[in-house]
């Protein structure tokens, strides 16, 4: 008996040693860029410890003092807004009648729908590029902001599973009472469905925080450059004939851009977590 | 009487229905027209001009598809791209599910661990992809001075340059990816709906933690593995150019050996200002995840129930 006993001891220590290998795996990088951030360039480029050796703070002085990040972080945070402003009012909108009514052409609209989700996409990315250059839009941020209020396909199909799960009773007492469509839609779906709004624009912030493709193809200039952007292209100079990368300001730079993710983790994990895991599961 | 009255009734709200549905439904037409249909009937006729970055354009016929199929380049990258999807795919399945075994063991501390585990696929690829350009560096690399402790001399080598190594980093790096660390929760949930008494019956014949993998796990989470395998493939596809332009940059180094087709489309188009011939090679990458979108679009028909 005691030996059973010890046998499921050790069996645990094991999956902690291996659970405790594995973390480390995945939480390395994060601990390299939060530590880089903290060393000087020469030390960052010459040294491989990980903790810093002559701790210092010029790295954020410096992405503070003489590098626009507030510009990025304006231009992020309006790109973040925008787009999630647009797709949860539009998404929003389109899923409602796929969700709740019966009219001709809905089969085939909703199968459209689910074919453009699998389009990826990058490959319509220069056509795209071609026709925001005509109208003028290219090197601003209205080429992401702008197609977010005409609705995602992805976020549609999202919204009307979770509108779907509502129990339709509700519609029809909703409409005994002598609400319309449009009145249900706002007075009874809308308020029910809060947790899952809140979802959606968790998933479509922490999208466009951490996205790089689109920036890269239609922004230009410093002055629309997003975070992500900046840390590929700010954050290096040439001295004399060489060009250097500025590493440590990369990381420190790298290191604010990781804490809304984190933060949100703990205190919207429902929303994130949550989100992520019925995304997977039903697109 | 009574009964006619109640017909027309139901049938003019059908049609009001039809028209307060299609009023819902009319910002996706409009961005549906303008974002995705028009753009893909542009992009056919942009890849038969040999039209340029700074717009002039001129009709050129198929010049674009010959020069594209006669190209060591295009052919190298098309390569690149099938196998940098499938091997990521199946790379990136395989930890998820080591990760949501691991999570699914019961015991204290797991909260900590699941968030070592998941907090990289939700920070931005730039900043993984700086991390471990430097990580796997020559100089003043981490893995290299870690190897260099066991190896007890000095170990230079430059992983992400070299022939010999660049893939299996590349391919471990993907590990850190969005696409992982969602397979991961999904996995977890599908492991947790695994009935006990499957185990239970497979203790009593004797079964080994590896013999209760393959017979009662696996199998009962085939069809969520198949998904998400099927469903990384496009995302593998969208998701590989944030992950490889800033960490192989857009030749794909080295010597074009990341280069997929979002990156040779990028560098066609702003760095050789070919904007014709961008849109020929966008048509392969569109008609690769048509093929792809058409397989999980079949799958999903089969394994997963959009309707209730």
């Amino acid at each position: 008996m005691k030996s059973a006993k010890t046998k499921k001891r050790v069996s645990q220590l094991w999956l902690y040693l291996l659970k405790t290998i594995v973390a480390v795996i995945m939480f390395l990088p994060i601990i390299w860029i939060a530590t880089g951030g903290f060393k000087t360039l020469t030390e960052f480029t010459t040294s491989s410890r990980i903790i810093p050796q002559n701790f210092t703070l010029e790295n954020f002085t410096y992405i503070f003092r003489s590098s626009n990040i507030f510009l990025y972080v304006r231009n992020t945070v309006l790109l973040m807004l925008g787009t999630t402003i647009g797709t949860l009012f539009s998404s929003s909108l389109v899923a409602y009648p796929l969700a709740r009514m019966e009219f001709k052409g809905k089969n085939l609209i909703f199968s459209i729908i689910i074919a453009t989700m699998m389009i990826p996409n990058i490959a319509l990315i220069i056509p795209q590029y071609i026709m925001f250059g005509k109208i003028g839009w290219l090197d601003s941020l209205l080429p992401m902001i702008i197609p977010a209020f005409f609705a995602y396909p992805y976020n549609v199909f999202l919204f009307r599973q979770y509108f779907r799960s509502i129990p339709k009773e509700l519609d029809e007492s909703a409409t005994i009472d002598g609400c319309s469509r449009v009145q249900i839609f706002f007075k009874v779906l809308v308020p029910l469905s809060k947790p899952t709004y809140a979802t959606i624009a968790v998933l479509s912030c922490v999208f466009w925080w951490n996205e790089l493709t689109q920036p890269v193809f239609y922004i230009n200039s410093d002055e629309w450059r997003t975070l992500t952007m900046a840390l590929m292209t700010s954050y290096m100079y040439t001295s004399g004939n060489a060009f250097v990368i500025n590493w440590p300001s990369i990381m420190a730079a790298a290191t604010l851009m990781i804490l809304p993710p984190m933060l949100l983790y703990f205190f919207g994990n429902r929303f994130l977590v949550g989100g992520i895991k019925t995304t997977g599961l039903k697109g | 009487m009574a009964n006619r009255k109640r017909t027309k009734t139901s049938s003019s709200i059908r049609r009001k229905d039809t028209r307060t549905a299609y009023a819902f439904i009319s910002p996706w037409i409009i961005g549906f027209v303008c974002f995705t249909l028009f753009p893909i009937i542009f992009m056919f006729r942009v890849s038969l001009t040999n039209r340029k970055l700074n717009g002039v354009s001129e009709f050129s016929g198929m010049q674009n598809y010959v020069n594209m199929f006669k190209s060591g380049i295009f052919w190298n990258s098309i390569w690149v791209t099938l196998f940098f999807t499938i091997v990521m795919v199946i790379v990136t399945t395989i930890w998820a599910v080591i990760m949501a075994l691991l999570l699914n063991q019961k015991q204290k501390l797991n909260g900590i661990f699941q968030f070592c585990y998941f907090l990289p696929s939700v920070i931005p690829s730039v900043a993984l992809a700086y991390a471990f350009r430097t990580i796997f560096g020559k100089e003043a690399g981490l893995f290299n001075a870690f190897l260099s402790i066991f190896a007890g001399k000095n170990v230079a080598v430059n992983w992400l340059y070299d022939h010999a190594t660049v893939y299996m980093v590349v391919f471990f790096i993907t590990l850190f990816t969005y696409n992982t660390g969602q397979m991961m929760l999904i996995f977890r949930s599908g492991l947790s709906d695994v009935p006990m008494e499957l185990y239970e019956a497979c203790e009593l014949d004797g079964a080994g933690a590896a013999k209760k993998f393959f017979s009662v796990t696996l199998p009962m989470i085939s069809p969520l593995v198949l998904f998400n395998a099927v469903n990384g493939c496009v995302s593998a596809l969208n998701g590989s150019f944030a992950l490889l332009y800033p960490l192989t940059g857009e030749s794909g180094n080295p010597d074009g050996m990341t280069q997929v087709l979002s990156l040779l489309i990028y560098k066609e188009a702003f760095s050789n200002m070919k904007v014709g011939y961008s849109c020929a090679l966008s048509v392969v990458l569109f008609l690769i995840a048509a093929l792809f979108g058409a397989l999980l679009f079949g799958l999903s028909q089969k394994l997963v129930y959009y309707e209730n």
